[in-house]
């Protein structure tokens, strides 16, 4: 259980990148979406005890990110964004180095990792150096690592940015092996709903949505997209299109006058709310 | 206070960082002997032998020092590209733990260098038991010292390729300039003084002296044990660890 109180974080730069944040996560996987500068790594960041916040504090299963950060970082694996493997070291070392900074034995670590390894199927390459493995399989190193942490909470940034779609598959496969509870944070509606039990969409800062993905699409109920290529007074602009809510009796009139309709995705709460995002 | 060390992390780091990867980047350990060889060289040939000690001495130091100073670079790009640092800090290890591990993966990566020199300075019987081990002691005190004030710049940098630019211009400032390949009378004693901002200096003059090469000068002791303990604490606070 994840517990956030008034989270704010402004950078040197002067950039707000938490607004105050509140917020509960209690599912046990969790997917945090949002566009680039939405706040989502900061979040992690700050969550896992990387970062420090400008003003608030979050609870991780009781204890304080503000004081208690030992006893936090005996429980968590933290996966940070756009990490890659060092890359003269094999997959087995790096995660006997991983092991043993989160104090197991060489021995339990060197179990641990045979365990992770096959578990992801990289074991016919732990002796391979990192810079010799595909993208995909450098990725799913990083979640060997995490799994192989045996950690109580896992927080994985970004685990699929850049991977081409059977890679992504490869990632989601390890990624559904992991036993802790998940928070990830993805620009991918379709990774979201394929992880996690709860969705979190932030937005410049602040959270804007928040529960399972049917609750969080409980406003757009009975209702259908309207979209046009070409301007329309009063329509909303979204990503190049612009679109409106109607209810579904009220589609067939749109499509006499040549409007596309479509059924409502987690995509429209971004549409809503003005937000472009990737699919 | 008391200084618990991750003893475990810290060996894994020496040993797969800078051990093991000793034979598949061998590129990089030729270039780190390569300033301490050409030295040898040269001063060999233009003294015709006479400072030849001073070289073979000096290479131990410069290759020490040359590999800690590199590994700012080295720090840096393991935060800042590779967020390796990012991933440890959540983790049951301290910045000093950190520290320590790379610091030992540095010592382990420059064994090629050593291995070579001792077998120089065997041949031309420079060594006895005692002048090995302080000179050891040297170099372990060159290597906290040199690495920690790595880890401060590498903690100020923002940017990788500044990292670089700033390694070079310390590199010949730290390692080349102060008496390392020739004999500290030559300086006058403000200048000497002056230099020994680089722990290099002290380290270079307590081993001429200790070889026999000088006078031995027991300020330089002072200075380089002050160093060390000053440098090391500089580092450890400079390094970025939970970030703010």
């Amino acid at each position: 259980m994840i517990e956030i109180y008034g989270l704010n974080k402004i950078y040197d730069n002067r950039v707000e990148a938490l607004k105050k944040i509140t917020a509960k996560i209690s599912k046990k996987r969790t997917a945090i979406i949002g566009r680039n500068g939405a706040g989502k790594t900061t979040l992690i960041r700050i969550l896992s005890t990387q970062l420090m916040p400008t003003s608030g504090y979050a609870l991780i299963n009781g204890l304080n990110i503000l004081k208690d950060e030992e006893e936090i970082r005996k429980k968590v694996s933290c996966i940070p964004q756009e990490a890659r493997p060092v890359g003269l070291l094999t997959p087995y070392e790096h995660i006997l180095i991983y092991l043993t900074a989160r104090g197991y034995s060489f021995k339990n670590a060197s179990e641990e990792a045979r365990k992770a390894l096959k578990e992801v199927n990289l074991w016919e390459n732990r002796n391979t150096p990192a810079d010799e493995l595909s993208g995909g399989m450098k990725r799913k190193l990083f979640v060997a690592m995490a799994l192989a942490s045996n950690a109580e909470l896992v927080f994985l940034d970004e685990p699929t940015t850049g991977l081409d779609p059977l890679s992504r598959l490869e990632v989601w496969t390890a990624i559904k092996g992991l036993g802790s509870d998940l928070v990830l944070t993805t620009h991918y509606m379709e990774e979201a709903q394929s992880l996690a039990d709860e969705l979190i969409f932030m937005e410049n800062g602040t959270i804007i949505k928040q529960g399972t993905a049917e609750e969080v699409l409980s406003e757009f109920k009975g209702k259908v997209r309207i979209e046009s290529r070409k301007p329309v007074d009063n329509w909303k602009k979204a990503g190049g299109l612009y679109i409106k809510y109607v209810d579904s009796e009220e589609a067939h009139e749109y499509v006499k006058m040549g409007y596309d309709v479509k059924q409502i995705t987690l995509e429209d709460l971004f549409f809503k709310y003005g937000v472009e995002i990737e699919s | 206070m008391v200084l618990k060390l991750n003893l475990r992390f810290i060996f894994a780091m020496g040993l797969y960082y800078g051990l093991y990867t000793i034979t598949r980047g061998f590129s990089y350990v030729i270039a780190s002997m390569s300033l301490p060889l050409t030295m040898l060289f040269l001063i060999g040939i233009i003294s015709r032998g006479y400072l030849l000690k001073y070289a073979v001495i000096g290479g131990f130091i410069s290759l020490i020092s040359t590999n800690a100073l590199s590994s700012a670079g080295d720090a840096s790009f393991l935060r800042l590209e590779l967020k390796f640092q990012d991933l440890l800090v959540t983790t049951r290890i301290t910045r000093i733990d950190y520290m320590l591990g790379l610091m030992l993966s540095y010592l382990f990566f420059s064994l090629p260098g050593i291995v070579i020199y001792a077998v120089i300075g065997v041949v031309l019987n420079l060594f006895t038991a005692f002048r090995a081990f302080v000179l050891f002691l040297i170099m372990l005190s060159l290597l906290i010292s040199e690495t920690s004030l790595a880890f401060m710049i590498a903690g100020m940098m923002k940017h990788i390729r500044n990292v670089w630019g700033i390694v070079s211009i310390l590199s010949i400032i730290l390692s080349v300039i102060p008496p390392i390949f020739y004999p500290y009378t030559y300086l006058p004693k403000y200048v000497l003084y002056i230099l020994s901002i680089s722990p290099a200096t002290p380290g270079s003059v307590i081993a001429q002296g200790v070889f026999g090469m000088q006078p031995f000068n027991y300020v330089m002791l002072i200075i380089l044990i002050a160093e060390t303990a000053f440098y090391f604490v500089l580092g450890m606070n400079f390094i970025k660890w939970r970030e703010s």
